[in-house]
């Protein structure tokens, strides 16, 4: 198992955000996290990715605890600097892109595992080459982000986290912030690392997309997982009213 | 005293002006970002006591911490004023200017959405990597239009130096007036000052330029 979270808490302030929430990933397994707003799903992903600090519970990367509820029941993290390690286990794609507006499109891509990793500038040209050729987007290497379109912002993101060659890679509603006419070319390349066997766990409101990319699905509201399982079932016959009626919604 | 005579003296002056222009360039600027560090710091002691030296700084004329970094060491410890009024001159400077350059950085570290830390906090950038790679850059290139503004009107302020009697080149020339009862001086001082301004334009211009690759 790449990911594991067990009974995680969040409050902000007086709200709880995540209550008692477990769940975990396993190599190539493609996730899709659905649910209406402010049911928890991005801080999930936050949480996962150490944008968040959990109140109570365990996470592990490979099986290693990064954080975990100690006896007085609070969650205690590893120190920085070995967080700075399960750090490079994940990788996190924003819905606003996120890209550095000084940095050209390729040193966006070669600048962490130069100066994080330690990776040799050829050799991180060279992946980074690599991806945007995967991406379509080779050509805009010496470009600036102000120069891109949305969808291949967000496909400079994609390869910027991919660069970092992480295990398991997340999706906070990646093409939310994007035209219409533009979320296909971003849902095209999630679909290609998919095919390739990457772990991805994708928060997203394109059922359809969901539906025909994960392997498994679940359904979050207020902070608890309210249904999962495989897409075809959460989909096709879900158990739960809650998750009907949401389905509803974007069955038109 | 002809016109040429004057122009000689006062531009002897402009290697002093000179000098404090760019002493206190060298020391504010680095000087503001430790105090604007302080002033974003999470102590709530630290941040409140920067703010209030700050305030002190800005609403305060720069003619009286002159005075007061001049002469204040007489007047409290006796100690004599410093014979090389330049010392005194720049600490007032830098220290009056750093508390300017200090709120314009921190307008433009707040400006910087909180997307760029978390995006560099994801790739595993170190605290410190994060500023100096990700931040500092689009700071600098934000803030370029109020720092020139700052610089621009340092240039000017100079002239304050006259109030501790150093003799850079607006002392000397009030100096001529006072003796040669003319208004000379004055007009001479204002092309002296017009002048290097356009300099220090057409420089900061430059830089903005140089920085205007990207949006």
């Amino acid at each position: 198992m790449i990911l594991e979270m067990k009974n995680i808490e969040k409050s902000f302030g007086d709200l709880e955000v995540l209550k008692d929430i477990s769940f975990g990933v396993d190599r190539s397994e493609v996730v899709s996290i659905i649910g209406p707003s402010g049911s928890g799903k991005s801080t999930l992903l936050r949480c996962a990715t150490f944008l968040e600090t959990i109140d109570g519970g365990e996470i592990s990367y490979m099986g290693e605890k990064a954080a975990h509820t100690d006896s007085n029941g609070r969650a205690v993290y590893v120190t920085p600097n070995e967080l700075r390690h399960f750090r490079k286990y994940c990788g996190l794609v924003f819905q606003q892109f996120n890209l550095f507006p000084h940095y050209s499109i390729l040193k966006n891509l070669t600048d962490a595992p130069i100066h994080v990793q330690g990776v040799s500038r050829e050799e991180a040209e060279e992946t980074a080459m690599d991806l945007l050729r995967k991406m379509g987007i080779e050509d805009k290497a010496n470009a600036y982000p102000y120069q891109l379109s949305g969808g291949q912002q967000q496909r400079v993101a994609i390869a910027r986290a991919m660069a970092m060659k992480p295990e398991i890679l997340f999706f906070d509603e990646p093409t939310s912030a994007l035209d219409p006419e533009l979320t296909g070319e971003v849902l095209k390349v999630i679909r290609q690392l998919a095919e390739e066997k990457m772990t991805m766990v994708v928060v997203t409101h394109e059922m359809p997309f969901a539906r025909a990319v994960s392997n498994r699905v679940i359904f979050m509201e207020g902070g608890v997982i309210v249904e999962q399982g495989d897409p075809r079932d959460v989909f096709g016959d879900p158990q739960e009213e809650r998750t009907k009626q949401f389905l509803r919604v974007f069955e038109r | 005293m002809s016109l040429w005579t004057m122009i000689v003296s006062m531009a002897e002056g402009l290697e002093r002006t000179c000098a404090i222009f760019f002493l206190t360039l060298i020391f504010s600027l680095p000087l503001g970002m430790c105090v604007a560090l302080l002033r974003m710091s999470k102590n709530k002691v630290v941040a409140n006591a920067t703010r209030f030296v700050i305030s002190v700084l800005r609403g305060t004329p720069l003619m009286l911490q002159l005075l007061a970094v001049t002469y204040g060491p007489y007047y409290l410890f006796g100690i004599g004023v410093a014979r090389n009024k330049l010392i005194p001159v720049v600490i007032a400077f830098a220290i009056n200017y750093a508390a300017y350059f200090a709120e314009i950085y921190r307008g433009g570290i707040e400006s910087i959405p909180l997307g760029q830390y978390e995006a560099a906090n994801v790739l595993g950038y170190t605290k410190t990597q994060t500023f100096i790679r990700i931040i500092l850059p689009q700071v600098v290139k934000r803030i370029m239009p109020s720092v020139t503004n700052e610089v621009v009107t340092l240039v000017k302020d100079t002239s304050l130096a006259f109030t501790v009697s150093y003799q850079e080149m607006f002392t000397i020339g009030k100096q001529i007036a006072n003796s040669q009862t003319s208004f000379m001086p004055f007009v001479v001082a204002g092309v002296f000052y017009f002048v290097f301004n356009a300099i220090v334009d057409y420089g900061m211009g430059r830089i903005e330029n140089r920085l205007d690759y990207y949006n």
